[in-house]
């Protein structure tokens, strides 16, 4: 069974039809990377799936359960978010921010919290920075907590809505970086990114999402080298030129 | 540029915005008259404190503690004489010049201050006790209730924000004098406070206080939620989009993100509601409080110096309002969050 199943999801704000129809299917351990222009609709769709935005119509199935049905908090123990901007918990040290979900949600004692926190932080490869707050951290610094904040929960399916693009270029690889690890490990990522690099090399599938509906879905060689659609060779192409 | 980078570009000797932030020497000037007010407010209170002479007694001191001394007839430590002698060789001084006298008849004015100051300050002790524990009475619980009505503005559905709005404008709204009348003349609430046993007996303090305690409660409620409301807003919202994102409730992410940074920025506002209602307190002398407002009042009637009295009294305020901005100022940078600046980089 997919773990994930997106059916004929529809989303308006007012009168602006963000999403049409969108269904796509992932299995556990892929990585699929949603690419499309600014206002496609890619973070919405992302914030569809752990329920930060509410669908009009469709289904979205989460291990053959309709998330609907599900306890929005429980469905977020299961479904880790990555942000654009970190959303760092400012008042609390990296160790801080990862502990909160352990202690709070999964209900962990703060040492058993503590050591497990510490563990994410290492894996990421902030062990030394434990105590530091966000304000005191570099964008890539944080965004690595934010990815060790969501992976301490355990989630079953992570989600990163565009994780480098509020970061400066040389801190960009840090990130992706630890993304590619997570990807090698066997993590279920759903990403949206601008970062073509890390979409052709690690994407297990690519979707191109335009105006709110999928133009094409497959494996990213073919995407990039040979696009069955006119508009996505236009965006993958101007995208590659430009690199 | 980071948000690392941006706090440590800003420069470290900030110009000073609060009395806590002042230049060196100034600030300690400031400091240590404050510490010697409240060194010598602490202790009049103790030496007249009627729990700490039952106390001392019991261990065998039986005179160190004079709780028994009614406030009127308590005796000043600074003898007025020496004030007075000098204030009579300026005037003397004033006489010879003649017309050129004003140059130093305010000399005079300031000794004789002086002199009277002096005499009245065990009084005006007593009422600053009042004052104090008053005050900060009706601070911390005001705080209990503008906490919740402040969420309620702020994450509460429609029914929960409209009464917390109408709670807010209807106390903000009406003049704290007309409160404290209604609560103490218009309603049963001192004669029922005044049925406890307790109330008005021994070190316990009379109804009126109490109701005092309850206005001042209130009304602060209401300018301390407005206060709180301002801060929590100013949270950026992606803290709760990140709590409910590990899986947190609505209130969780209230209780362990947005209020442990909102309350921290609601400080400065919060001084000012402070150093208000260790102002607006003195309205509790119209119901019969004999805080320090009431004090004065008193003494200007016994001694008809209604002016010397007010000037004095005035500077006992500025005191206690300097002070408390002071220890605000400090509790302020002891909560702050590292690389987080006071003022700015908030983002």
């Amino acid at each position: 069974m997919s773990l994930l199943r997106v059916e004929d999801v529809d989303k308006s704000y007012g009168d602006e039809r963000v999403l049409r129809d969108v269904s796509f299917e992932m299995e556990r351990q892929d990585v699929e990377v949603i690419v499309g222009p600014s206002g496609s609709g890619k973070s919405t769709m992302l914030r569809c799936v752990n329920r930060l935005t509410e669908i009009d119509d469709g289904a979205i199935y989460l291990d053959g359960e309709e998330i609907h049905g599900l306890d929005e908090n429980a469905l977020r123990r299961r479904v880790g978010m990555v942000f654009q901007d970190f959303n760092l918990f400012a008042h609390r040290t990296a160790r801080g921010n990862v502990t909160l979900g352990l202690e709070e949600v999964l209900g962990l004692s703060k040492e058993k919290a503590r050591v497990t926190a510490d563990d994410y932080l290492d894996r990421v490869g902030l062990a030394d920075q434990a105590e530091s707050y966000p304000a005191e951290l570099s964008g890539g610094q944080q965004q690595r907590v934010g990815i060790a904040r969501a992976l301490a929960m355990e989630p079953e399916l992570l989600l990163f809505d565009e994780p480098t693009s509020a970061l400066d270029p040389e801190l960009i690889g840090e990130v992706l970086e630890v993304m590619r690890d997570l990807a090698e490990e066997g993590m279920t990522m759903l990403c949206v990114t601008h970062e073509m690099g890390f979409a052709r090399s690690a994407a297990s599938t690519l979707t191109f999402l335009d105006d709110g509906r999928v133009v094409e879905r497959g494996p990213p060689e073919q995407l990039f080298d040979d696009p069955e659609n006119e508009r996505t060779s236009a965006f993958l192409g101007d995208l590659t030129d430009v690199r | 540029m980071t948000a690392a980078e941006q706090t440590q570009a800003a420069p470290e000797e900030a110009r000073g915005s609060t009395v806590g932030e002042l230049p060196g020497r100034r600030r300690i000037a400031v400091g240590v008259v404050g510490a010697a007010f409240w060194t010598w407010l602490l202790a009049r209170w103790a030496y007249h404190n009627a729990v700490l002479d039952r106390l001392v007694t019991a261990i065998g001191f039986s005179d160190l503690i004079r709780s028994e001394i009614g406030v009127r007839q308590r005796e000043p430590w600074l003898p007025a004489e020496p004030f007075e002698a000098a204030a009579d060789v300026v005037g003397g001084i004033v006489s010879a010049l003649g017309p050129a006298g004003f140059l130093v008849e305010w000399a005079a004015w300031l000794l004789n201050l002086a002199g009277f100051a002096t005499t009245i300050a065990p009084e005006l002790a007593a009422g600053a006790f009042v004052t104090v524990y008053l005050t900060i009475l009706s601070m911390l619980l005001g705080l209990v209730i503008a906490v919740p009505l402040s969420v309620a503005r702020t994450y509460g559905g429609p029914i929960l924000r409209s009464l917390s709005l109408a709670y807010t404008e209807l106390i903000r709204g009406t003049p704290l004098l007309a409160q404290l009348f209604f609560l103490y003349f218009g309603s049963d609430l001192a004669n029922d406070i005044s049925q406890i046993g307790v109330v008005g007996s021994g070190a316990v303090p009379r109804a009126a206080i109490f109701v005092a305690i309850i206005g001042f409660t209130i009304n602060s409620s209401a300018y301390q939620a407005e206060y709180i409301r301002s801060a929590l807003q100013s949270v950026d919202p992606g803290q709760m989009t990140a709590a409910r994102s590990i899986g947190l409730s609505k209130l969780g992410g209230i209780r362990h993100v947005i209020l442990p940074q909102g309350l921290r920025f609601a400080i400065p506002g919060w001084t000012n509601e402070f150093v208000y209602l260790i102002k607006y307190s003195s309205l509790a002398a119209f119901i019969t409080v004999p805080e320090l407002f009431r004090q004065a009042q008193d003494i200007g009637s016994d001694t008809f110096q209604f002016t010397n009295v007010y000037v004095i009294v005035g500077a006992f305020y500025l005191a206690l309002v300097l002070t408390t901005a002071m220890a605000m100022g400090k509790l302020e940078s002891a909560v702050a969050i590292p690389g987080v600046g006071k003022s700015a980089g908030r983002d």
